[in-house]
This record gives structure tokens, C-alpha cells and sequence, in this order.
């Protein structure tokens, strides 16, 4: 009869909907919590930001490794560590370890006790001969007095932004003198063209456009740093950028928001834009 | 006479018996033995054929499209010999004879086409 | 009643698609001994055995990419072959030169798998499938690569140098398994390919560098199918996830980070 079947049928219904619904709380919660619901946190100060913790193996041996970003960007290029040497651009993602570092890579491609900086040799990184005090230099999560430089009196003198540094404004004074080239480690390679700086309009129309500008990155990224690794080249459209993205650390957010000036500086991106957003 | 008591006969009997499953044994001897023989120049045969098709995929560029057919043909008469091989050999040899005639047949596509 | 169901399954796809592997983050660049390393794992854990590790390095100096994907019948992808270790006692795949008697570079070469598994071959067993242990090999990368001309990227090799040096010898043949000696008497000539992106170098395809190595069959037609030229459009996108060009250039053969090894024409002074 038509209503018992009716029954029958919307009881069922009723089961399978119950299911696929709790399917997505099952999934809604882990998604949360990874994409940090979208929303731009407040940087730290600018003495913490772009600092790497990196504790991969810290049950064994000196502890948590504390990585500034400030300190070595004053004296390389980005691309020199990322693309060169080979760091990911995570934290842990690289998988460095002491032995790694022995054998010359990772940290140990420049902190191999050979390599001159200044005219002084760099020390090397997890030497079976160093001291306690000396893994503590970069061992350092937890510890005082151990290590050597300090940001306050380290930039003191670097021209300061809205939020920090300000790098490019520093180089382009020649304040630090970034290099992109150490001998034995690069390839000296002929420089390719780069394009020109060019508008991304934004989806909502209150939000100024987006102007990149291909030279201002590529002095210090070269071109595999981004490609095609972060942004695969694409017919222009067809990749959809947003900030949500960038607050998940994916294309734009890759450095902006962990290294290069944070998210909250929307004039660095967007001219006319307000300075920054809390 | 020889039949006379019955231990007779069955020793007769017996013996008759003994005699034709000799003869019947001897023949299939001699037939297991044939066939082995020709068993190995087939499987011999088959490999001689393989080689002969597929060492001239390097000059693949320089046949005409008669001959690239031909090739293509004498590749689909081997199918059937590879998928009678053992497991391993037959994995191994279907992936070579897969390679070997998609190559022929893509330099007559492309000649084909070439044409057009 | 189908609407609600409808709308419950569309907000299940938004949840997991977001969990899904991402584009636009930039992952490890594998240190220069690490490139090449293929992880097999269809079988291993049956036999309780660790995963295999396979080195290319230790092998495209030996042989030419041709002898074992053509002539051997390696698969391009990781466990795409279904390597058992009874093909490789019966002396096929691995077991085609890891059979205990073949001579390559004046040494006998250790067999691959066993018909008998007993605690005296797990010595040997171990030495291939060493997938989170330390191996120990007859071969030490350090070693090996240092007379080599430098590249950036990959195995840190200018590989295509070090054969024309004769630093390497790649065999092209392999006694009772290939079925020709000769190189390709035609190749095609080098041609060019236009990028997409404005601004960026024409790309310059050389047949001839690639057949040395490859032969044809490696790539015509299962990697490039298409047979008149301009008629299959190629996107960096396809290309680094394996499609065309990225069926090596991702994993074994220089990485698509170098890009001037493609795109160089014209090059900058």
C-alpha cells in the first residue's frame, strides 16, 4: 500500500542522509583545525617572525634547533638556501640532520668550518668536536644567553617599515648586500627575462588590484624558487588566487605571512589599500 | 593345449597383457619424445622471430608503409605464442611486444599522416 | 528527500577536497644521492621483508635508460611493473643481471630473490630491500660522482657531459635480452617548441640527445603519442605531474626547476 511504502522509503532516506552527515562531522573538525577557519592571525613581533623551530629528532641529542630568518636573509638571498642548498618551506619538511650537516648539506653546505664569511670561517654545523655551549648557539629553544646575535641591535640600523624591516628599502640603500652566489655550492647560470610587472584584479570590486611585480622577487628568488613548484604556470585565469589561500601558506602565503612582510600589510600588495589590517 | 589347466591360462592371459601394455608404452614413448622434440624448436622458434621483428625498431624511420605493416602483422602473430609462455615470460615479453608494434604502428601513423 | 541528500553529499566533496594534497607550497628538494631513489613496495611486505630501494644513479651510469625500460621491461613508475621474486629467480626483471653469474664492469653481480628463504640469504636480501635502514652498498656516491662535471639540480650531475668525456660508459646492449645493437640510423632533427607564457625562451627539443639514451620505443607512443607536430599541446601543469616530458624530467632526468635546460633559446648573455 502506497503510505506504507511511503514510510518505508523515507525511513531509509532518513538512515542514509543521518550517515553522509556525520561523514562531513567527522571531516568538518580535522579541516578546521588545519586551515585555522580562514581568518589572518596577528603577527608576532618582529623579532619572532620568520623564526623556524625545528625539533625533528629533538628526543636525542642538544634539543630544538632555532632558525632566524632575520639574521641569515641580511647576508643571502632567499633563493641561495631554497633553491641551491634545497630547504623546503616548511618547518621539518627538509629532514635535516646532524648527519646531513656532516656530510655538507643542508645547514652543513655553508656551516662546514671551511667556508669563509667575512673573511672568517663559518663553524660547522654538528661537529663531533663542538662543545656544549657551541650546539647550543643553534640548539637553543629554552636557553638563555647562548646565542650570538641579538635583532634589536643586529638591525638597529636597517631602515624599518610599517611592520619591522623593511628589506627592500634596506638593499636598495645598501644597507645589507645580499649574495646569490657562493663558490661550489651555485651554478653560475645566464640570467632569463623577466616579465613585466602586471595588475591582478580582484574578485570583489572593493578590493584594490594586485600588482606583482616580477623583478622585485626575482632579485632575490630567481625563478625556481616559485616555478614551477608554488605557482605552475598556467593560462592567465585559470589559477584562482585568494586570500585564503595565502593564509594556508599555499602561492602568495608560501612567504608571505611566515617570512617576507605578513599578510596584514595590504599596501605592500594592494597600492591604495589601507597600510594594515589588524 | 596350453589352456589346459586354468593356472595356464592366466599365466597366458597374463603374459598377453604384459605384452600389449609394452607395445602400447613404447609407442607413447616414442610420441612423448616426438612432440618434446618439436616443443623446443617452437619455443625456439617463437624467440628467433621476436628478435628478427623487434631488433629493427631503431630503423623504424626508414621502412615504407608496407613494410611497417608487415612488421605490425608478424608482431600480432606472436601474441598468441607470448600468452602461452610461462607467467614471467609472458609479463615480460607482452610489455616488449606491446612497446615494439606500438612503435611501428606510430611511425605508420605518422608517415600516414605525413602524406595527408 | 533526494535535494537534502543532494546537498549533504556537495558538502562532503567541499570537505575532503580541502583535505586534499595542495598545489603552491614548495616541498624538499632531494639531496643530490637521494634523486632517482624509486620505493617498491607490491610484494615485499609479504615475504616480511622491508620495501626495495632502487638507486638510479648506481645504474643509468652502467646502462642506457633503453636497456632496462625497452630490453628488460621496467615499468616507468614505481610499482607499475609487479616485480615478484619469482620473475627475478627465473632471471627476468632485476634477475636478468642479478642472477649470480652475469659479469658487468669485471664483477660478478649478487642474485636477486631466492628460491629458498633461509636466515644466511637474508644478507643478501637486505641489500636491495633496505627501505628504512641503513644499506650498505659496493657504491659510494660521494665517490662516484666526484670526477663528474657538476650540474645544479637532480643528482648534481651533468650527466649528458660525463658520457661525452667517457667518464661514463652506458651499455646500450645487454647479452641475451636485446634484440639490436645499432643506434637509430634516422633522427629527427632538433626542433622548437613555443612557450605559452610570453616572455619566456623557446624551448629547443633534441631527438638526438634523448634517442642516445632512450632509443624510440621508450617514449613512441605510450609517453607522446601525437604524430604530427603542433597537434598535442604540452602545459608545464600536465608536465609536472608526470604527463610527456615530466615522466623523467620529475624524477630521474634533470628536474623541471632547471628550467634554462629546455627553455634556451633565446638565452640572456
Amino acid at each position: 500500500m502506497p503510505m506504507c511504502s511511503m514510510r518505508k522509503g523515507t525511513r531509509k532516506n532518513e538512515r542514509g542522509l543521518l550517515l553522509l552527515v556525520l561523514a562531513c562531522g567527522v571531516f568538518l573538525p580535522g579541516n578546521i583545525a588545519s586551515a585555522q577557519v580562514y581568518l589572518p592571525k596577528p603577527p608576532p613581533e618582529p623579532s619572532k617572525y620568520g623564526e623556524v623551530i625545528l625539533d625533528n629528532h629533538s628526543t636525542v641529542g642538544p634539543g630544538p634547533v632555532v632558525f632566524d630568518h632575520w639574521l641569515h636573509r641580511s647576508k643571502f638571498t632567499c633563493r641561495l638556501c631554497h633553491v641551491d642548498i634545497g630547504f623546503a618551506m616548511k618547518a621539518k619538511a627538509t629532514g635535516i640532520s646532524a648527519s646531513t650537516n656532516r656530510e655538507g648539506f643542508h645547514c652543513g653546505a655553508c656551516h662546514d668550518g671551511k667556508k669563509l664569511f667575512e673573511g672568517r670561517p663559518i663553524f660547522a654545523a654538528c661537529s663531533n668536536a663542538a662543545s656544549d655551549k657551541q650546539c647550543d648557539g643553534c640548539h637553543s629553544l629554552g636557553k638563555q644567553g647562548v646565542r650570538k646575535y641579538e635583532y634589536r641591535k643586529f638591525t638597529a640600523k636597517f631602515p624599518k617599515g610599517i611592520y619591522g624591516v623593511d628589506w627592500e628599502a634596506a638593499e636598495s640603500s645598501g644597507v645589507i648586500k645580499p649574495a646569490d652566489f657562493v663558490e661550489g655550492l651555485s651554478v653560475k647560470k645566464a640570467p632569463m627575462q623577466s616579465r613585466e610587472d602586471f595588475a591582478l584584479k580582484a574578485g570583489y570590486s572593493w578590493v584594490h588590484p594586485v600588482v606583482f611585480s616580477h623583478e622585485k622577487h626575482s632579485i632575490w628568488n630567481g625563478c625556481e624558487l616559485c616555478h614551477p613548484e608554488i605557482f605552475p604556470s598556467a593560462p592567465k585565469g585559470t589559477i584562482r588566487f585568494s586570500m585564503f589561500s595565502n593564509i594556508e601558506g599555499r602561492y602568495c602565503g608560501a612567504c608571505h605571512g611566515k617570512v617576507a612582510f605578513p599578510l596584514n600589510n595590504c599596501q605592500g600588495c594592494h597600492p591604495g589599500a589601507p597600510l594594515w589590517a589588524p | 593345449m596350453f589352456f589346459a589347466t586354468k593356472f595356464m591360462a592366466k599365466m597366458i592371459t597374463a603374459v598377453l597383457f604384459l605384452g600389449l601394455v609394452g607395445l602400447c608404452s613404447v609407442r607413447a614413448m616414442g610420441a612423448l619424445q616426438s612432440s618434446a622434440a618439436q616443443a623446443n624448436p617452437a619455443q625456439q622458434t617463437w624467440r628467433k622471430e621476436f628478435n628478427e621483428v623487434c631488433s629493427k625498431t631503431q630503423a623504424a624511420m626508414t621502412f615504407s608503409q608496407e613494410e611497417l605493416t608487415d612488421l605490425i602483422l608478424r608482431c600480432d602473430a606472436l601474441l598468441p605464442q607470448i600468452e602461452k609462455l610461462d607467467e614471467s615470460q609472458k609479463k615480460v615479453y607482452m610489455g616488449r611486444l606491446r612497446m615494439c608494434r606500438g612503435l611501428y604502428a606510430y611511425v605508420l601513423d605518422a608517415k600516414r599522416n605525413a602524406k595527408k | 528527500m533526494n535535494q537534502r541528500i543532494f546537498i549533504a553529499a556537495a558538502l562532503i566533496l567541499v570537505f575532503c577536497g580541502s583535505a586534499l594534497p595542495q598545489t603552491g607550497v614548495k616541498k624538499k628538494r632531494p639531496l643530490p644521492y637521494e634523486y632517482g631513489r624509486v620505493i617498491i613496495d607490491n610484494y615485499s611486505h609479504k615475504a616480511n621483508l622491508a620495501p626495495v630501494v632502487f638507486e638510479h644513479w648506481i645504474h643509468r651510469s652502467m646502462f642506457t635508460c633503453r636497456v632496462c625500460h625497452v630490453d628488460v621491461g621496467f615499468g616507468m613508475k614505481a610499482g607499475a611493473t609487479g616485480i615478484t621474486a619469482a620473475d627475478n629467480a627465473r632471471g627476468y626483471y632485476c634477475g636478468t643481471c642479478h642472477n649470480g653469474t652475469r659479469v658487468v664492469d669485471g664483477k660478478i653481480v649478487f642474485q636477486a630473490c631466492s628460491r629458498k628463504a633461509n636466515m644466511e640469504e637474508e644478507k643478501r636480501c637486505v641489500r636491495c630491500h633496505s627501505y628504512g635502514q641503513k644499506a650498505t652498498s659496493d657504491f659510494d656516491f660521494f665517490k662516484f660522482s666526484e670526477p663528474l662535471p657538476k650540474e645544479r639540480f637532480g643528482n648534481g650531475l651533468d650527466w649528458e657531459k660525463s658520457e661525452e668525456l667517457g667518464l661514463i660508459k652506458p651499455a646500450n646492449f645487454l647479452e641475451g635480452v636485446s634484440t639490436s645493437k645499432g643506434n637509430a640510423f634516422v633522427v629527427q632533427k632538433d626542433f622548437t617548441l613555443d612557450p605559452k607564457v610570453e616572455g619566456m625562451p623557446d624551448i629547443i627539443f633534441s631527438h638526438k640527445k634523448h634517442t642516445v639514451w632512450n632509443g624510440c620505443e621508450l617514449c613512441h607512443p605510450d609517453i607522446f603519442m601525437g604524430v604530427k607536430r603542433g597537434t598535442v599541446k604540452f602545459s608545464m601543469v600536465d608536465i609536472s605531474l608526470g604527463k610527456s616530458c615530466g615522466a623523467c624530467h620529475t624524477t630521474v632526468a634533470f628536474p623541471l626547476t632547471d628550467c634554462q635546460r629546455c627553455h634556451s633559446k633565446p638565452v640572456q648573455p
